[in-house]
């Protein structure tokens, strides 16, 4: 029984002094599907071991700042890594893009409001769906949409759910909760046969969101770090896989649905947002 | 010696707990120091995510009761074919996380029972309904099984007595069951109230994060915490640990006071 038991702790102890190299990564749950796949190949052919948190992209940044823990950072959207930056989380300069997102209206398949364009969202009886603007970098997005095109305060009274997430704003529509959800392009190939993609018109989209990383000030072997990272974005390993999901992750094609968009940058909510969301 | 080390024992453990607990807190107020502000404190919304969570709790819990002081007197006094597999039944929701809860709710309003009562009754998802209804769902199971233990503690002699000196079933109910355990009932009701005030995974589920509509207390502290806010979200923790203390202080005095049950 005593034999046992040392040779239990000598295992133990061997784990740890042989322990394969690891990575602590923080990754924003619109990326889920495609990382899986990612992931599983990189542990395969370096023999790596990566530790992924799934997670939104604020609640990420809370975790490391509180966990003071990561090696690689990667988010939904590019005002998280100014954040991150300047809340001393994010090493400055190390960020780099791995996809860009496309605004667009996502419609349950059958589309029972029929809607076609960004002003039907505004029409009467029309349920909308967005992430919460405060917090999901899919609703600030989607309220600085209207705003461009001066359908914020004909649609926020049609809105009737800001969701928590990015993806619980997609989960909402494939369960034909509303009749159009604010959303992104790749919604569409995350549940094909559920929602359909609705293309806004070219010179109504004011910007294009991308999915950027980049390495935590809290990284062990930022070495391992960049290597990962050129993983990711590799064409012929990561960003073949991303393509494959239906991420766009080149710049011009990208620019093809909106030539006329930036590309990330910050935007804030306009005052007039919050006097509507505070009118009792 | 030995009395005196097994006492030793005791105490150790609750020390330890309560000082642990006492260290959580602490860290807050540490984190709060260092921690930077991220935006500026919304005084309206927050007092409206007050309002809304101790308006839903209140009403969920008292739907709660309303339900489980049959239920629990049923299964705390008679026997019927099947009882072990309604009882699993009724106690699914203790073991289930709620978010799956939240899930099946929000998929059950997908079907045509469902769609035929939002179309014809009225709207629950994404309502202040959607919050009421989770939190029942969520802590019907944990009132009847309190308030069953409540009655299992009574004796049934009290109203076997009742009845043979020729009160009504209802009469022995309401007269003899009922007011013996009022106190316990109401520790019930306290402590399924106080669940119902921090339910999140359900009620997020079912009816969303829309700010000023169907943001309660632990759905905004979610939402800090989901845009780096720690500064906002221990500020909020903070009047959530209030509120609890608050609840459970109540509850122990209430205890204390207690008159032994007949």
């Amino acid at each position: 029984m005593r034999k046992v038991f040392i040779i239990g702790i000598l295992l133990v102890w061997a784990n740890f002094i042989w322990a394969t190299e690891e990575l602590f990564f923080f990754c924003g749950a619109a990326v889920a599907v495609p990382m899986r796949e990612i992931i599983k190949n990189y542990e395969k052919e370096t023999g790596v071991k990566v530790n992924v948190t799934y997670s939104g992209s604020g609640t990420l940044l809370s975790q490391m700042e509180l966990s003071n823990r990561g090696d690689v950072y990667l988010c939904g959207s590019p005002d998280y890594i100014d954040i991150g930056v300047r809340r001393g989380l994010l090493i400055k300069g190390t960020d780099k893009i791995v996809s860009y997102l496309v605004p667009a209206i996502i419609v349950p398949k059958e589309n029972p409001k029929n809607i076609q364009k960004l002003e039907d969202l505004s029409k009467k009886g029309v349920r909308v769906g967005m992430g919460n603007p405060e917090t999901v970098c899919l609703g600030l997005y989607g309220v600085e949409l209207l705003d461009y095109n001066n359908l914020l305060e004909k649609v926020l009274p049609n809105v009737a759910v800001f969701a928590k997430s990015c993806e619980d704003t997609a989960t909402i529509c494939v369960l034909k909760k509303v009749d159009a959800i604010l959303g992104w392009d790749v919604f569409e190939s995350w549940n094909p046969k559920d929602v359909k993609w609705i293309k806004i018109d070219k010179k109504q989209i004011p910007r294009i969101s991308t999915i950027p990383l980049a390495i935590p000030v809290f990284v062990k072997n930022r070495k391992l770090a960049e290597k990962f990272i050129d993983y990711i974005l590799s064409p012929e390993k990561g960003k073949k896989i991303f393509k494959k999901w239906g991420y766009i992750s080149d710049v011009n094609k990208a620019k093809k649905y909106a030539p006329e968009a930036k590309i990330g940058g910050e935007y804030k909510l306009p005052g007039k947002y919050f006097e509507f969301i505070r009118k009792p | 010696m030995k009395n005196k080390i097994f006492k030793i024992f005791l105490w150790a453990f609750l020390i330890s707990l309560v000082l642990f607990f006492l260290t959580l807190i602490f860290g807050l107020f540490n984190q709060l120091k260092i921690t930077s502000v991220q935006k500026q404190f919304a005084f309206g919304e927050i007092f409206f995510a007050i309002k809304l969570t101790l308006l839903t709790a209140t009403v969920s819990s008292l739907s709660a009761l309303i339900f489980a002081v049959p239920i629990a007197y049923i299964l705390s006094r008679h026997n019927f074919p099947l009882k072990n597999i309604v009882n699993s039944i009724l106690y699914l929701p203790i073991v289930i996380s709620p978010i799956a809860l939240g899930a099946m709710l929000l998929i059950f309003f997908n079907t045509p029972a469902g769609k035929f009562f939002e179309s014809n009754v009225f709207r629950v998802v994404f309502e202040v309904p959607a919050i009421i209804l989770a939190q029942f769902i969520v802590i019907i199971g944990l009132a009847i099984s309190l308030i069953k233990s409540v009655f299992d503690y009574i004796n049934p002699e009290y109203e076997l007595v009742a009845r043979t000196l020729g009160a009504t079933q209802p009469q022995t109910f309401f007269r003899i069951l009922l007011p013996t355990a009022k106190k316990g009932i109401l520790s019930a009701f306290l402590l399924i109230w106080a669940r119902a005030v921090g339910e999140f995974g359900a009620a997020v589920t079912l009816a969303g994060a829309t700010t000023m509509k169907t943001e309660t207390m632990p759905i905004a502290i979610f939402l800090s915490f989901a845009s780096c806010d720690i500064y906002n979200a221990i500020i909020l923790i903070f009047i959530s640990l209030f509120i609890g203390i608050v609840v459970l202080y109540g509850i122990h005095i209430y205890a204390e006071n207690r008159k032994p049950q007949l």
